[in-house]
């Protein structure tokens, strides 16, 4: 057959029919085949190493996605709709290989007894709405109380940490958000600062209702504990500046000069001399409280000489992000100028103390009234450890926003996955045309969820599954005890996921598997492609 | 002209040059393997006669040790899994400061026994939770093996025997006298509470010559460099620091000075010298006699310190300059200037002696009420002053951790024996799989008692089986005698052998927990490495 393509353009490579669905369908399983190991709390560890050495342990589909560098267009095309997935709700990437992954190959089998591609996408739009229509009915209204929010981060939470880790995170988590959860308004998780320090191990990470910088008193002779604390939060210069302009001194006598140094200084000085008039306002000798600079600029050490003799604790070039925090945190104003300030600016804290770490400090602002900012301090013996944490946190502060916002939960463990797939098997005798095989392979493409789970748990998956499945055609929720292989109730357990996951999770994948499997012809053109061109291996001629 | 159907597998999905690994035998067994390679490296040079390393790091430079931590540091390991392992000793390094050796080796022999499960055919997830119950039962078990639990921080002999089985076994043969120098030193530091003992109070300086006897300590700073004045000696001393040169003041924006004629000219210079010498002065008749800078001095300023008969002396690290501030209890002064009565410090003796052919600046404190103190390290060749440093280091670590922790457990591979007869007695009542990973994991802690005996060059196996008899009649500090020809035990609490606490419980803890993770790993995805050198073949890879 010949071919048009190679009439206009004899260097373009291009693949037809049967062939491009070939290859995407082999793309597809090949990256479900890379990320299965990773789904459910038994899930194994991937270790990525960077080009430069740098070691990375996951298990977490999002990360593992986004650090592969993917280059089959197919599966670049499956990992976005994942990363986007993950961007949106927060969880869910690893699930969303794995379905479409499914999609395609329980597809595959109907296209190969002569099933349209059309008509199996059609199948499966069809599915999806009856899904979501499902979902809907299916999840659980829940009054949100904070042993819910634990159950629902503990779910996600498991699935990428160790269980006592995890157990322990996810308590801190849903007390983070509590923190800074305010009535009627969206719930900012930035307000939640996380903070790594590489330190003992990771069972020593907690929550701490104030703020943690990662840098210290640049002073040696600041105190390195304080009790009582006003804080200043402020974005003042206290370090000397040269002008813009050029410009020079000229004098012509030594006392000339040293005029001139004090007066070059003066300027600086006046404005550390108006931070130490307010601090002895407020904290008048035998008072017992203490004062505390945080400065977004710089300090320069004149300055810091000058305030280490009053006793004050200065914090210099303090992050921008941690200004709003701080402000939310302990109260008080932020200033951009020394003039006419009073004590209504000044925050206060309990406790500010600075713990050093080999080389580096940590600033501690603890005890603080009402909070609206606090911080997950995550420790860890090495950096691959705080890294795996501090992303399985990011993906638990989604998971109790998500709950909190839906008001609804689902009930986890392939529970959902199981029922929908009994359901969609009833709904397809509806269908009277040939779309009800697409129908059939979305269903049967969900089982995977729960396949996957128990074959992690090292059980047999065809066994769990029947075994689930009788539970469920009873009408009871059943999931998969990955522990035993047997069938459990999530909602006795605990185990929920979040609805908008699931919801996002059924539209993403069958809007993708139907687009892969549209894909009636590939072509690679306006590239020149050398014999041993960086594509030779993968694209031969 | 058609595409290729590209098989399936990650290979093809990823960019050229990417290298995966996965499941059992291709990632699992791999990893354990170059894991097993890097602690057969170190267990050689574990316990008193464990032989030394030569290593030549990539910068040349020559290194004749048995610290594992700096071997393990200098080899640059490059595989992955083998890197978790070295990051597990740097923490282990970072919270204790000892005891690396014993977390490389450990984690080596917890993965050789998992390696024997996996074979087995037991599930992963399966031998790491069986490691997890162990691990935690295992540090459980360890409090009870305590066998002193307090110290008293006065008493130097108790001391001594505390610090001298982290020496020995890095210079065995001058245990006695290394420990002692420690002890003194650290004892001479020691805070009103113990527990905020520093580290860092405690320095070392190495000086070519002589021989390793002859090394001391000092109560105060050594800066090893002579004063830039002429006078080098003061007794009763006040001392001012500061962190700005010992010069005329400048202007921070470029300043020009404005002659007219000659006589304008004269008359500067005459200002520049009579400020200054109104400054020095100043400073002198605070009664100050010796001047400590961070930064320069200058000429016209080591002048008048001469002239008013004081000693300058220039300390350039900034973090010297912040410990001799301790040290004298001065408060370093960022202006020129006199220094008040309670920013000006006191140093009882501030003179330059010469050791070998250098001279160094002391700063000494007669009575107990230094800061700080000095180790001066003597010894004939660099390699070997650094080797000994490191084990004072070491050693001094191990002071801070009996301060602040002062149980202490029986040495000479006793503990392990003893934890390894215990996990294993736990093992026998699990039922389920779950047995096997603790009883490898119990079996797994022989493995010091035995490379103790092996390093000796006494017969492990015949030693192990006396032991395992020992600890079944109840002797549970029954440990390895090296010093006997034929293989018999001593008891390490009787033989005043001992190790501390917290380096045995970080150890395990870090140990367990690196192997666990390795276990975990059943997928290996490696980018190619970016530019810069290639790494030398075969360097720690498994050949294939």
């Amino acid at each position: 057959m010949s071919n048009a393509i190679s009439a206009l353009n004899p260097k373009a490579e291009f693949a037809r029919r049967g062939q491009a669905l070939q290859l995407n369908i082999n793309a597809a399983s090949g990256l479900q085949d890379v990320l299965r190991s990773n789904l459910g709390p038994r899930g194994t560890i991937k270790m990525l190493v960077s080009g430069s050495g740098d070691i990375k342990l996951t298990k977490d589909g999002k990360v593992l996605l986004g650090e592969m560098q993917i280059q089959n267009p197919t599966a670049a095309m499956i990992a976005r709709a994942a990363t986007a997935q993950d961007d949106i709700t927060g969880d869910g990437t690893t699930s969303n290989v794995l379905l479409i992954g499914e999609l395609l190959k329980q597809a595959n089998h109907f296209l190969s007894e002569g099933l349209h591609p059309r008509l199996c996408t059609d199948g499966f739009e069809t599915a999806k709405t009856e899904a979501i229509k499902f979902l809907n009915e299916y999840r659980i209204e829940k009054e949100v109380t904070r042993d819910l929010l634990i159950e629902v981060a503990r779910t996600s939470l498991r699935t990428k940490l160790h269980h006592e880790l995890a157990d322990l995170i996810t308590e801190h988590i849903v007390d983070s958000v509590l923190t800074i959860q305010r009535e009627g308004e969206r719930v900012d998780l930035f307000m939640v600062e996380i903070m790594k320090m590489m330190h003992r191990t990771d069972m020593e990470s907690r929550l701490v209702k104030g703020l943690v910088l990662d840098h210290g008193a640049r002073h040696p002779d600041m105190p390195k504990r304080l009790q009582n604390c006003y804080i200043l939060t402020c974005n003042v210069s206290l370090e000397y500046e040269k002008t813009e302009i050029n410009s020079g001194f000229f004098y012509s006598s030594a006392e000339e000069r040293d005029r001139m140094v004090a007066a070059e200084r003066r300027h600086t000085d006046d404005r550390v001399q108006k931070v130490i008039e307010l601090k002895r306002k407020v904290c008048p000798p035998g008072s017992g409280k203490s004062f505390v600079l945080i400065n977004q600029k710089g300090i320069d050490p004149l300055s810091l000489d000058m305030l280490a003799r009053e006793g004050i604790f200065a914090v210099r070039r303090a992050k921008r992000r941690n200004m709003e925090r701080m402000t939310r945190a302990c109260g008080g104003v932020a200033v951009n100028s020394f003039d006419e300030m009073d004590e209504s600016i000044l925050g206060h804290a309990g406790l500010v103390y600075e713990h050093t770490l080999g080389e580096e400090k940590y600033t501690f602002v603890e005890e603080v009234e009402n909070p609206f900012s606090c911080t997950l301090l995550i420790k860890g013996p090495n950096k691959h450890t705080l890294d795996q944490i501090v992303e399985a946190i990011r993906d638990g502060l989604r998971a109790v926003k998500n709950t909190i916002e839906d008001k609804s939960v689902v009930p986890g463990a392939g529970a959902f996955e199981v029922a929908a797939y009994l359901h969609l098997m009833k709904f397809k005798n509806t269908i009277k045309d040939k779309s009800s095989m697409g129908v059939v392979a979305f269903a049967q493409a969900l089982l995977v969820v729960p396949k996957v789970l128990a074959q992690n748990g090292g059980h047999d998956p065809l066994d769990a599954l029947v075994k689930v499945q009788a539970e469920a055609a009873e009408g009871h929720h059943a999931g998969i005890d990955v522990n035993t292989g047997e069938p459990l109730d999530p909602t006795v357990e605990g185990i929920w996921d979040n609805y908008r996951v699931k919801r996002q999770l059924l539209h993403s994948c069958s809007t993708i598997a139907g687009n892969l499997l549209l894909v009636d012809e590939m072509i690679r053109a306006g590239r020149a492609t050398t014999k041993n061109g960086p594509d030779g291996q993968e694209m031969a001629m | 002209m058609a595409m290729r159907i590209p098989k399936s597998g990650l290979s093809e999905l990823l960019k050229d040059g990417y290298k995966h690994h996965q499941g059992l035998e291709e990632a699992v067994l791999r990893n354990i393997r170059a894991c097993r390679e890097l602690s057969a490296v170190t267990r050689t040079s574990l316990g008193p006669n464990g032989k030394n390393k030569l290593i030549v790091n990539n910068l040349e430079k020559l290194f004749i040790t048995n610290d594992a931590a700096t071997i393990i540091q200098e080899m640059d390991v490059i595989h992955p899994a083998a890197k978790l392992i070295v990051m597990a000793t740097e923490q282990q390094r970072k919270e204790v400061g000892d005891g690396s050796n014993l977390v490389c080796v450990l984690a080596g022999e917890f993965l050789n026994q998992a390696d024997e499960l996996l074979r087995m055919g037991l599930h992963a997830t399966d031998i790491t939770e069986a490691y997890s119950r162990a691990s935690k039962k295992a540090l459980e078990l360890l409090e009870t093996l305590v066998v002193k639990k307090d110290i008293d921080v006065t008493d130097r002999d108790g001391l001594i025997a505390a610090v001298k089985s982290s020496i020995s076994s890095k210079q065995y043969g001058n245990e006695d006298f290394l420990s002692a120098l420690v002890v003194d030193a650290c004892m001479a530091v020691l805070p009103k509470v113990p527990a905020n003992f520093n580290v860092d109070n405690v320095r070392t300086i190495k000086i070519m010559g002589s021989s390793l006897n002859n090394s001391t300590f000092v109560r105060g700073m050594v800066i090893d460099r002579q004063p830039d004045s002429t006078i080098k000696k003061a007794t009763n001393a006040k001392v001012a620091v500061f962190t700005c040169p010992l010069d005329i003041s400048r202007t921070e924006t470029k300043g020009t000075v404005l002659i007219h004629n000659s006589e304008d000219l004269m008359k500067f210079s005459r200002d520049e010298e009579a400020q200054l010498e109104g400054a020095i002065k100043e400073i002198a008749d605070a009664g100050i006699k010796v001047l400590v800078t961070g930064s320069s001095i200058g000429e016209l300023a080591l002048h008048y310190i001469n002239r008013y008969n004081l000693i300058a002396v220039k300390v350039l690290s900034k973090f010297d300059l912040r410990r001799l501030c301790r040290s004298v209890g001065a408060v370093a002064l960022s202006r020129l200037g006199a220094p008040t009565v309670d920013e000006a410090g006191h140093c009882d003796v501030v003179e330059t002696i010469e050791i070998g052919s250098d001279r160094v600046t002391v700063f000494r404190q007669n009575d107990s009420g230094s800061a700080l103190s000095t180790i001066v390290i003597r010894g004939s060749t660099r390699n070997y002053m650094d080797d000994v440093e490191r084990s004072l280091n070491d050693a001094i670590n191990t002071f801070r951790t009996i301060v602040r922790d002062p149980r202490l457990l029986p040495g000479a591979g006793a503990t392990e024996m003893e934890l390894s007869r215990l996990l294993g007695e736990l093992g026998d009542t699990i039922p389920g799989v779950e047995q096997y990973g603790v009883k490898q994991f119990a079996e797994a802690f022989e493995v010091i008692p035995r490379t103790l005996a092996d390093n000796a060059g006494l017969d492990a196996t015949v030693i192990l089986a006396k032991l395992g008899a020992a600890h079944r009649k109840g002797e549970s500090s029954a440990g390895v005698d090296i010093e006997t020809e034929d293989a018999s035990l001593l008891d390490a609490t009787a033989a005043n052998i001992f190790d501390t606490f917290s380096s045995k419980y970080w150890a395990i803890k870090y140990a367990a927990d690196v192997a666990m993770t390795v276990l975990k790993v059943d997928q290996i995805i490696m980018s190619k490495p970016a530019g810069g050198p290639k790494p030398r073949e075969n360097g720690n890879w498994d050949e294939d």
